[in-house]
């Protein structure tokens, strides 16, 4: 996995517990370039002299939270894949590592190994894959090519679309869609761009559509928008589906349009250099969707047919 | 109320004043008074009439007897006259036109009575001259008869009888008039004489005389009575009581008149009664429809008081069941914040070593690798059959085995490794018994406690919210156990650690001192956070009142703790100052007051 460039890779691994950090030690020593600090203070000091690919932290630190150095480090060294590694966060943690640490993968502790090590690979890959490219195009990002792409709203409720239609105003495209399948349908009408979806539709988890559209399409961003915030569920939209964002009703109009304006910034960046995905590659799902019935699978595999029209665009 | 009592009173007082008034001037008229007036009245006109009537008898017969008459008379005329003039029958100070003409009355009969007076004394001297006179006529008579010529004495003979006669006439006659059939007499006997003798002319002469003071007497006396009855005693009396018949048809006119306006009156107070008799019976009759509901009230009152204390109550038990929800899942929401915090704590050694074990086996397989390609190289080696190549072979595999898990390195690592992974288990096993501790489910509810134990086991719960932060100063009396719930206890603690390191924002101090004390312990719980309002320290053990945003407190809290605390018969006290800290103080008796029966059925259950 290091093949693909002469010098090893360099991870940043940051928790309070020494012992953690001797383990990663053990861990990891043998494949990569190991840093760590036993706090978030100590791991910026390094970021600021020292480059990395990865960064694993732990959540719970006295002094700094692990959201806060992932969030200061995104600025510091934004190439660098993050990854939150931590023994039991609630629900508002979750949504600040989505939001503001725009993190690779949330770890729960205990970790097995072999996932973990996968789980560091990918990120590193994606580092490497994305490293030249990041810094030059971060801020270049030109006109968006053909008619501005459809912002997507899932969710039981009709108003809601309405209501994002209002609230970013005609300029945009809003589509409403109350299922999963009418989804899909304008999918393959529309070009598309953002997807804003609640957590579950007609009582369905939306999570497998929303991974296979990234697996298949990675440039589609997703954005979730709910009252019913589970931090389970959070993880695994964030695993499974690179969620880009992870917003609560009731819809609060500026956070919307900020949330869609750069969801669809976003998804230029990623159609434009399509290096960027493996940045924003996807567990593979570990179970398939519980009510797997024929629908769904319908649905899934005419999603990755979709892949021909998002090719053209 | 009283401006509302005291109006109607004025009212009525008015209202009766007038009506009394009114009656008053109605009953000014006093017919009976009337009548004795008239009577009197009356009366005196009959006593003038008797008296006029007898001194005109008086002259027609001087009878001695009627004189004392007169008196008597004269005597009841004074008192009558009296009566007119004052007393209850009075007449005067009636009105002006009556008392002028009372006065004139009673001027004129005194002047009447002075008349009467004087007629009387002069009377008797008239009538002896007259007797004396009349007498001294036939004498004279008969002289004259006697000095006149024969011739003569047959003509004066009835001229003389006809004197006689005419003079008897004239004196008995109450008004004669004869005399001048008298004077042609005297000048017919004088005539019918030529050449009179000297003692016929001297006996002409006295009879002349005789009769000359005859009529004079006779026209004094008739002058007098008339003077007498000529005041106008009767007119002037009839006048008096026209005069106050006059008076009295204005009293009883002027009475009539206010009989009639009496009359309006009373009409218009019994208008008023009537209106008020009305509005009387239309308030009672509202009086009475209230009355009736109020007895309807009445009856359904007991109704509706069982049906508001069936809501009541019921409400009551909806409010005790969300009231012990609501504790329940303050309980919880604690018990999940330790959780989050306990999960954590175990999470991270749990971490590690799972992690460690993963290495030492993979690290394990390689050595094993090494054991075994070593052994194989030993067998070779000790082995005759095995040829010089096949034993070189095996050698430098062990060799590469060797080096590439470099065993002095790994050996060192794995004791690391394993003795971290040790430690990790320790610290879990730790936190497990202080959990264990903590819940004391296997302990019976009330138990010998030592609260120091009890402090240590909460603080070590509550480590992951304090570490690196917060610095925990403990200082520990040497204390007596006390009963209580150990499980209670500890919740108290939690909270109040919690509470202590939520106070204090970045770095702090919690000091926790603990004594005993005459029959129990004292624990204070002292934190130089950011300290609390008066109102707010007031507030605190309120049930639902929380400093907190919303959802992240429950305010149950402190309501929790003072419940726990007073259930064990024990105080709480808290002082505070803003921005310098908070403390507690704890006061927990060494017994509990009472066994609490329910509470060792689950103690026994849980044995």
């Amino acid at each position: 996995m290091t093949a693909s460039t002469t010098a090893k890779a360099r991870i940043l691994f940051v928790d309070d517990e020494p012992r953690i950090l001797t383990t990663m030690r053990m861990l990891f020593r043998s494949q990569y370039e190991v840093f760590f600090a036993e706090s978030g203070q100590k791991a910026l000091d390094l970021l600021k002299v020292q480059a990395v690919d990865v960064i694993v932290s732990d959540q719970r630190m006295p002094g700094m939270t692990g959201i806060e150095l992932l969030r200061t480090a995104r600025d510091l060294n934004p190439n660098a894949m993050r990854i939150l590694l931590t023994g039991y966060s609630d629900l508002n943690a979750i949504i600040g590592s989505i939001n503001e640490g725009e993190i690779f993968r949330f770890v729960n502790k205990p970790w097995s190994n072999e996932d973990l090590s996968v789980t560091v690979a990918r990120a590193v890959a994606a580092a490497r894959t994305s490293a030249a490219l990041s810094a030059a195009t971060a801020d270049n990002i030109g006109a968006p090519a053909g008619p501005q792409p459809g912002v997507l709203v899932l969710d039981d409720d009709p108003s809601v679309p309405t209501k994002v239609q209002s609230i970013l105003g005609s300029d945009y495209r809003v589509f409403g869609a109350t299922t999963m399948e009418e989804a899909v349908n304008l999918m393959e009408r529309e070009r598309i761009g953002v997807v804003l979806s609640d957590t579950r539709v007609q009582d369905h988890p939306v999570i497998s559509l929303i991974g296979t559209l990234k697996q298949h399409h990675p440039e589609l961003v997703s954005v979730i928008l709910t009252d019913r915030a589970d931090a389970g569920q959070a993880i695994e939209l964030i695993n499974q589906g690179q969620i880009y964002r992870f917003i609560t009703k009731p819809i609060h109009d500026n956070q919307c349009k900020i949330t869609v304006n750069s969801a669809l910034k976003q998804h230029e960046r990623l159609s434009q250099n399509p290096e960027l995905h493996k940045r924003y590659e996807v567990e593979a799902t570990t179970t398939p969707p519980p009510t797997a019935t024929t629908g769904t699978g319908k649905f899934l595999d005419r999603i990755r047919s979709l892949r021909s029209w998002v090719k053209r665009a | 109320m009283k401006f509302k009592l005291l109006l109607p009173a004025i009212a009525a007082v008015i209202a009766i004043g007038i009506l009394g008034f009114l009656l008053k001037m109605t009953q000014s008229v006093d017919s009976n008074l009337h009548r004795a007036r008239l009577e009197n009245i009356r009366a005196v006109d009959n006593l003038d009439i008797e008296l006029n009537r007898m001194f005109t008898q008086t002259r027609a017969s001087s009878l001695a007897g009627s004189a004392a008459d007169r008196t008597k008379i004269t005597q009841r005329l004074g008192k009558d006259l009296d009566a007119l003039d004052k007393g209850p029958t009075a007449l005067r100070g009636l009105n002006k036109d009556l008392d002028k003409k009372l006065d004139q009355f009673l001027d004129t009969i005194e002047a009447k009575f002075e008349l009467g007076f004087d007629f009387e004394a002069r009377n008797t001297l008239l009538n002896q001259g007259l007797v004396n006179n009349m007498d001294a006529v036939p004498f004279n008579s008969d002289a004259v008869l006697a000095a006149a010529p024969a011739a003569k004495q047959e003509m004066l003979k009835p001229l003389i009888m006809q004197l006689k006669t005419e003079l008897l006439t004239l004196s008995v006659t109450p008004a004669p008039n004869n005399a001048g059939t008298i004077r042609d007499l005297i000048s017919q006997m004088k005539a019918g004489t030529e050449a009179p003798s000297e003692a016929f002319t001297a006996a002409m002469e006295s009879l002349n005389g005789n009769c000359e003071e005859i009529i004079q007497d006779k026209t004094e006396m008739l002058d007098k009575l008339s003077s007498f009855l000529g005041r106008p005693t009767g007119a002037q009396l009839q006048a008096v009581e026209q005069a106050y018949t006059a008076w009295y048809q204005g009293e009883v006119a002027n009475a009539n008149q206010y009989r009639v306006i009496l009359v309006g009156y009373a009409a218009l107070l019994l208008l008023i009664l009537a209106w008020l008799g009305i509005r009387l019976r239309r308030s009672y009759g509202e009086l009475d429809k209230a009355n009736g509901k109020l007895v309807d009230a009445n009856e359904h009152l007991e109704d509706q008081v069982e049906a508001r204390t069936k809501d009541l109550s019921s409400a009551l038990s909806d409010l005790r069941n969300s009231q012990a929800q609501l504790i329940q899942s303050e309980k919880m929401a604690s018990l999940g914040q330790m959780v989050a915090g306990v999960a954590h704590e175990i999470n991270t050694p749990l971490g590690y070593a799972r992690s460690n074990a993963s290495i030492v086996r993979t690290t394990l397989a390689d050595i094993r690798d090494l054991c075994s390609a070593q052994d194989r190289a030993l067998t070779l080696m000790t082995s005759a059959d095995a040829s010089d190549e096949e034993v070189a072979n095996a050698l430098s595999d062990a060799d590469e085995r060797r080096q590439l898990v470099n065993p002095t390195e790994v050996m060192g690592d794995l004791d690391n490794l394993l003795e971290d992974t040790d430690h990790g288990l320790v610290q879990i096993a730790d936190l497990v018994s202080s959990l264990k501790d903590f819940s004391r489910v296997d302990r019976s509810r009330n138990d010998q406690f030592r609260v120091n134990d009890g402090i240590d086991t909460a603080l070590k719960i509550c480590q992951n919210q304090l570490k690196n932060r917060v610095e925990v100063i403990r200082q520990f009396g040497d204390l007596p156990e006390i009963e209580c719930s150990p499980s209670k206890l500890n919740q108290v603690f939690l909270n109040l650690f919690t509470n202590a390191a939520q106070a204090i924002s970045d770095t702090g101090k919690i000091f926790v001192h603990t004594s005993a004390e005459q029959n129990g312990v004292s624990i204070r719980i002292i934190d130089n956070g950011c300290g609390m309002t008066d109102e707010v320290r007031q507030r605190i053990f309120e049930p639902f009142y929380t400093t907190k945003p919303v959802g992240k407190g429950t305010g149950l809290g402190l309501s929790i703790v003072f419940r726990i605390i007073e259930e064990h018969g024990g105080t709480i006290d808290v002082h505070s100052v803003v921005g310098k800290g908070s403390e507690f103080t704890i006061r927990l008796p060494l017994k509990q007051q009472r066994p609490a029966d329910n509470e060792t059925a689950p103690s026994l259950a849980a044995a």
